[in-house]
């Protein structure tokens, strides 16, 4: 406390007017009229990640040489970072707000490096000593099985897993071919789940080999058992020999390796699966025609898949429908329809209309069909709901069974590995709060990404940590004046002529310097990531570096309210609101 | 982006009377920052004899001098003179005088003493007018701006004098121009100027947002603005020939930088065209001047 | 050692042997002579002294400001315009506290150009919170920088040491210069109260609102008012270690003068040899010379005037619209007074006009043989 001064008089001033004291005791605060005040919003990756990653989080862990800490932060939310890093859609990446200044960052590849970079060092997740609060049984151990299992053995419960074939991982380890992800990879990472002392049982088969009352013991269910059965086109000829569904052809050549296939292969789809197939097929030697009945705008696949596929030599025939699948001299021979574009249909894409008497014919030696999937609802308990495809759940993944719940593929048309992880985990989540009995809604809204649906376990887990605001923090709240544009990373690739003799990995794992420049790129969007420009630019020295949950805080003492540190922080990190007075 | 690492020292305290976001502030903190305790600074009269505080207090925690507005260049020559005389050669006397203070009123005191060479660093904290009386007009000042005494039916006719020009011309062994929204900048030419003997200068920007008509917070903002519409370019001048520009990447027409202050809403398209002109010209001759 | 020096030269004697740390001026006729003394001395490593040569007189003084906040012994010496010019400067001096000397040759201001003695320009400053000692001869120049800084760095305001253009500055008069080792004993180094101190920083000339202004008036006065006293001692002191001095007023001629003859400077010189030939021829006329203008000397002028009817005052200034300086102060120095002497103001010598024995022999007939001027400026040698 500076001290301040009273005179008498002449007589006990000093002879001249030198200064005696500080200035400490005029609190300037009291001429504010606005307050800064330091708070995390949520960056656009994060909210946009259906695993509820903590992207920036991880992201500046990276930028600080501190790969292992990245891991630390990632496996908080998600146990399969080496899958996401390489199969996983991104959506991240689309919402990242580089993106409308240069380009996003490669999320995707940064995590893949963390996973990868970790597997090196033999990194494996510690299991816990604790007591376990009762035991819990998972049904399916595609991704989101396992994220329920992983988030489940971390919050001490006693996990086992059913599976009904004999090897584990379900979709990631049939669906995906190899070449985009490495078996080794995911056993790496279902092996850190079991590290864990969660205990998967292969080849017992819900309905075949469990009944419900089987599972009596157990204080919770989660069931994730995908969706394994291909739709049907409704052709003629469908059903015929040399016909072949897409993802039974991925089981093949994922479990057994061994295939027969002609030299001619005509695909009929636009999706993942259907790029899969092609490009896994291809590498078996053979001529790939891929056939699509809209453009190619409109084909859901990934881009980047597409692309590669193309390389790789598929030819993609668009605007066609196949409308029968025949024979002639041995020869698969499908009968189609040319197609153009008509109205938008509640997709938002544009429809195909046939061309009447555009009739012409695609000759093939076996034909795979590949337009989705559908589930199985055959073995499902009664009570449970289903609608459209896909079992009816509540926000918290509850059905209409007590104790038992639901996710992944199985209750949603979002059927990507990351939306299975974070329906994974919030069904660990909804299983621990109804175990506790605990108001599940209501966690939800306190540990909400954003405005959801992902949610973090790290704010489940630690009320205490840093709080972050729901808003999602936009191009124009960030301050560009800090940054300059630079190149997005690009990941190298196998030669070409490599990609197509085999399934090894097509994309090759970022180095060390290659992620920490491209981690450098973030604009770490609504956290604060100690810039110090806060600090820099005050005029009135009122931004203190503390040891606190925030690394600087504001002295309301002294700080005018000028707003400096309000608009040239980067970030957004810190916010104004109008002095209450 | 790079992490900001400047000096923690503090050598401006708390509850000084500077105004909300006050570009001169963050000058001066930054200013201290690299000069060290070992300073004695000398105000001639600018905003800078109110904002440390009335008496019995100042918010300085170094040896600080008020002296009259005519005589930064003469006062300074006197204190370093009495520490030589005392055997301290090393503390740095330096200057802290505004654009009045320095383009007008004090510009014979600071031209002596460049002249002799006298060994200090001369610091004009520039914002563009007779501030601290409430926004009059100076010769630095720029075209066509509002001030008080140049209001909207007569702004301000002439351009703003070329004080760096002069300083070079008067041969000292450096001088260089510096803005706050380029702290590190800032703080290296203080650091370099705090290493050579003789008379350094150093012309600081500090917008001002009463007088500029800016909101407070738009400050390092506007700062920037100047430098990347090389309004207010930076270089350095080492013995009064040696000119070291620096290129700023990013360069933005003036209208980015004069839209945003209320001194120059009242412009037209071509007064702002002639600005513009006025700029190039003046950024070539710094060219021409850096590539000879 | 006794030399024949001008005035001008005995300044640069009195800044040596004061061992002056910094020295800051500007050249002004007829002061110049002395700022080349002093720069040939320093460069003949006679003067260990830093020499600021400034480009005007307002930073002449404003450099000395700094370097006596600083905490050194500073001088500088000017005239007329120059001294003017630093006008400012005089006040921010006197309002620091900083004993800096000043020696000022006194020469009138213009237009019209005239660069002759006359001390309308440091009369002009007389508000401006400096000490003012007038000259009569070169050893009274030298002996006065020395008592100066005594006086200065003891009450802790700064003094103006003042002689006449040519008539002192470049006339030669045998000196009697005290050694360096007489000085140092009488003349101590300065000891600053508040140097700039880097361990113990401070702001210096802090803004004051009304709250303490007055108060800090109030010190400067006070400081004045100790002037008489300390300058008494250090007078008293200097005397006994040199056997000559100088007070405040010097009273000349017979004891108990019915008319007293008032002057400054080097007038007085001519008037003591006035005041020595009327001696006996009727009315009894006495001379009394005033050295300290600042602060005004009125209880020494008290008991100086004991008994005298009449006050012919000379003065080598004006003010216009009241008169002469010196006339003026006496006059408002003796309203108050129960015993005040008829007082006639001679106005004479404006712009180094010499002020002959004539002219001064007129102005004690005038005094003697009117019972009270008629008119308030009596004009001396005046071209009607």
């Amino acid at each position: 406390m500076s001290k301040q001064f009273q005179f008498k008089g002449a007589s006990d001033m000093p002879m001249i007017p030198i200064s005696l004291g500080d200035m400490d005791w005029n609190k300037t605060g009291a001429w504010r009229a606005q307050r800064p005040f330091y708070e995390d919003k949520t960056p656009p990756c994060n909210a946009a990640c259906p695993a509820g990653n903590d992207i920036v989080a991880f992201i500046q862990k990276i930028m600080q040489e501190d790969f292992e800490g990245a891991w630390q932060v990632i496996k908080e939310e998600n146990p399969f970072p080496g899958v996401c890093g390489r199969v996983c859609f991104h959506p991240c990446e689309s919402k990242c707000n580089r993106g409308n200044y240069d380009a996003p960052i490669a999320i995707h590849a940064l995590e893949r490096f963390v996973s990868d970079f970790v597997a090196n060092l033999n990194q494996k997740i510690g299991k816990s000593s604790g007591p376990k609060k009762g035991k819990v049984a998972i049904i399916g151990s595609g991704p989101a099985g396992m994220s329920c299992a992983y988030h489940l053995a971390k919050l001490e419960y006693e996990v086992t897993v059913f599976e009904s074939t004999s090897s584990t991982g379900g979709i990631l380890r049939m669906g995906i071919p190899s070449y985009r992800l490495p078996k080794k990879v995911l056993d790496r990472e279902i092996s850190n789940i079991e590290a864990l002392g969660v205990v998967i049982r292969t080849g017992v088969s819900l309905g075949q080999h469990l009944t419900y009352d089987d599972l009596k013991d157990y204080r919770a269910i989660f069931i994730a058992t995908g969706a394994h059965r291909s739709r049907s086109l409704h052709i003629p000829g469908e059903k015929s020999k040399r016909v072949l569904s897409g993802l039974d052809l991925l089981k093949k050549i994922n479990l057994e390796r061994k295939l027969k296939l002609g030299d001619k292969v005509a695909i009929i789809g636009g999706g993942n699966t259907a790029i899969d197939v092609a490009r896994s097929v291809i590498r078996l030697g053979k001529k790939v025609t891929l056939l699509y009945r809209r453009s190619r705008e409109e084909m859901p696949a990934f881009k980047d898949e597409i692309e590669e596929a193309l390389e790789e030599g598929v030819k993609i025939r668009y605007l066609v429908n196949p409308i029968r699948i025949g024979q002639k001299d041995g020869l698969k021979r499908l009968e189609c329809l040319r197609m153009e574009l008509g109205e938008k249909d509640e997709s938002g894409r544009r429809k195909p209309v046939p061309i009447s008497h555009s009739n012409f014919f695609v000759e093939a030696d076996h034909v795979i069909i590949a337009a989705g999937e559908e589930v199985d609802v055959s073995f499902l308990p009664k009570g449970m709901e289903n609608k459209e495809g896909i079992v009816l759940t509540q926000r918290d993944g509850s059905t209409g069974i007590k104790g038992v719940f639901a996710g992944g593929d199985l209750t949603s048309m979002q059927r990507t590995v990351a939306h299975a992880i974070g329906s994974g985990k919030k069904a660990a989540l909804a299983m621990d709060c109804y175990l506790q009995g605990k108001n599940m809604e209501e966690t939800i809204r306190r540990i909400l990404i954003g405005e959801g649906p992902s949610l973090s376990i790290l704010r489940y887990l630690h009320p205490e940590a840093r709080p972050m605001n729901s808003h999602v923090v936009t191009f124009e709240e960030l301050n560009m004046d800090y940054f300059e544009p630079s190149e997005r990373i690009r990941e190298s690739k196998a030669p070409l002529k490599k990609r197509v003799r085999e399934f090894g990995e097509v994309t090759s794992t970022l180095t060390e310097t290659m992620a920490h420049e491209e981690a450098e790129r973030c604009f770490s969007c609504g956290t604060c990531n100690e810039c110090e420009n806060c600090y820099v630019f005050c005029p009135d020295a009122s931004i203190l570096k503390t040891e606190n949950v925030f690394s600087h805080q504001v002295d309301y003492d002294f700080c005018k309210g000028c707003g400096i540190c309000f608009s040239e922080c980067p970030r957004g990190a810190i916010s104004l609101k109008e002095e209450e007075r | 982006m790079r992490k900001m690492e400047i000096p923690l020292s503090e050598n401006l305290g708390h509850g000084h009377l500077a105004c909300a976001g006050c570009g001169a502030a963050v000058s001066m903190r930054l200013t201290l920052k690299a000069l060290g305790e070992k300073t004695v600074m000398v105000f001639p009269a600018s905003c800078w004899s109110i904002v440390p505080g009335f008496w019995p207090y100042s918010s300085f925690r170094i040896p600080v001098i008020h002296a009259g507005f005519v005589t930064g260049g003469a006062t300074a020559s006197g204190v370093r003179a009495a520490l030589d005389v005392r055997g301290d050669h090393e503390s740095v006397v330096t200057v802290w005088a505004g654009d009045g203070g320095t383009f007008d009123i004090g510009l014979q005191a600071l031209s002596g003493a460049a002249e002799r060479n006298e060994d200090f660093i001369y610091i004009c904290n520039d914002n563009e007018g007779y501030m601290n009386t409430g926004t009059q007009r100076s010769s630095a000042t720029p075209l066509f701006a509002w001030t008080t005494t140049t209001p909207v039916m007569q702004p301000k006719e002439n351009p703003k004098k070329d004080i760096m020009a002069i300083m070079a011309d008067h041969h000292i062994p450096y001088a260089a121009t510096a803005t706050i929204a380029y702290p590190e900048d800032l703080l290296r030419k203080i650091d370099k100027a705090k290493r050579i003997r003789g008379t350094r200068f150093i012309h600081l920007l500090s917008p001002c947002p009463p007088g500029w008509r800016i909101p407070s917070e738009l400050t390092i903002k506007i700062s920037r603005l100047a430098v990347r519409s090389r309004v207010f370019p930076l270089y350095e001048i080492e013995n009064g020939n040696t000119y070291t520009l620096q290129e700023e990447s990013h360069v933005v027409p003036v209208k980015e930088y004069l839209k945003m202050q209320g001194r120059f809403s009242h412009l037209s398209d071509s007064e702002v065209e002639v600005i513009q002109k006025n700029v190039e010209r003046s950024w070539e001759r710094l060219l021409k001047k850096a590539e000879a | 050692m006794k030399r024949v020096i001008t005035g001008n030269q005995a300044v640069a004697y009195g800044v040596i042997l004061s061992r002056v740390d910094v020295i800051s001026a500007y050249p002004i006729t007829p002061q110049t002579t002395i700022v080349e003394e002093l720069s040939e001395l320093i460069a003949n490593g006679r003067l260990n002294t830093r020499f600021l040569k400034v480009e005007s007189e307002h930073s002449a003084m404003a450099a000395l400001i700094g370097a006596a906040t600083g905490g050194v012994r500073c001088f500088t010496a000017t005239s007329s315009h120059g001294l003017a010019y630093m006008h400012e400067m005089l006040h921010w001096a006197s309002g620091a506290r900083l004993p800096i000397v000043l020696v000022n040759v006194n020469r009138a201001i213009g237009p019209p150009w005239n660069i002759w003695s006359d001390q309308s320009d440091s009369l002009s400053q007389r508000d401006t919170g400096w000490i003012q000692l007038y000259c009569e001869n070169n050893q009274e120049v030298l002996d006065t920088i020395l008592q100066a800084y005594r006086v200065a760095e003891s009450v802790k305001l700064p003094v103006m040491v003042v002689l006449d253009a040519y008539v002192l500055s470049h006339t030669s008069e045998p000196v009697e210069i005290p050694t360096m080792e007489e000085v140092d004993a009488f003349l101590p180094a300065y000891c600053p109260d508040y140097p700039i101190d880097i361990q113990e920083p401070m702001a210096f000339s802090v803004i004051t609102t009304p709250e303490y202004f007055l108060e800090f008036r109030y010190k400067i006065q006070k400081a004045m008012e100790e002037v008489p006293e300390v300058a008494k001692k250090v007078n008293d002191e200097f005397r006994s270690r040199f056997g000559r001095g100088y007070a405040a007023i010097e009273r000349y001629g017979e004891g108990e003068a019915e008319v007293l003859l008032v002057t400054s400077g080097t007038v007085t010189s001519t008037s003591r040899t006035v005041v020595q030939k009327l001696k006996g021829n009727g009315t009894k006329i006495g001379g009394m010379k005033i050295k300290r203008f600042r602060p005004f000397p009125f209880e020494e002028i008290y008991e100086e005037i004991r008994g005298v009817r009449k006050l012919a005052v000379i003065d080598r200034n004006l003010s216009a619209g009241v008169g002469g300086i010196f006339a003026q102060e006496l006059k408002a120095s003796l309203y108050s007074r129960e015993e005040r002497p008829e007082i006639f103001s001679f106005i004479s010598g404006l712009g180094g006009r010499d002020i002959t024995p004539n002219l001064i022999e007129e102005a004690i007939q005038y005094t003697v043989e009117h019972p009270r001027p008629e008119e308030e400026i009596l004009w001396l040698g005046l071209k009607k």
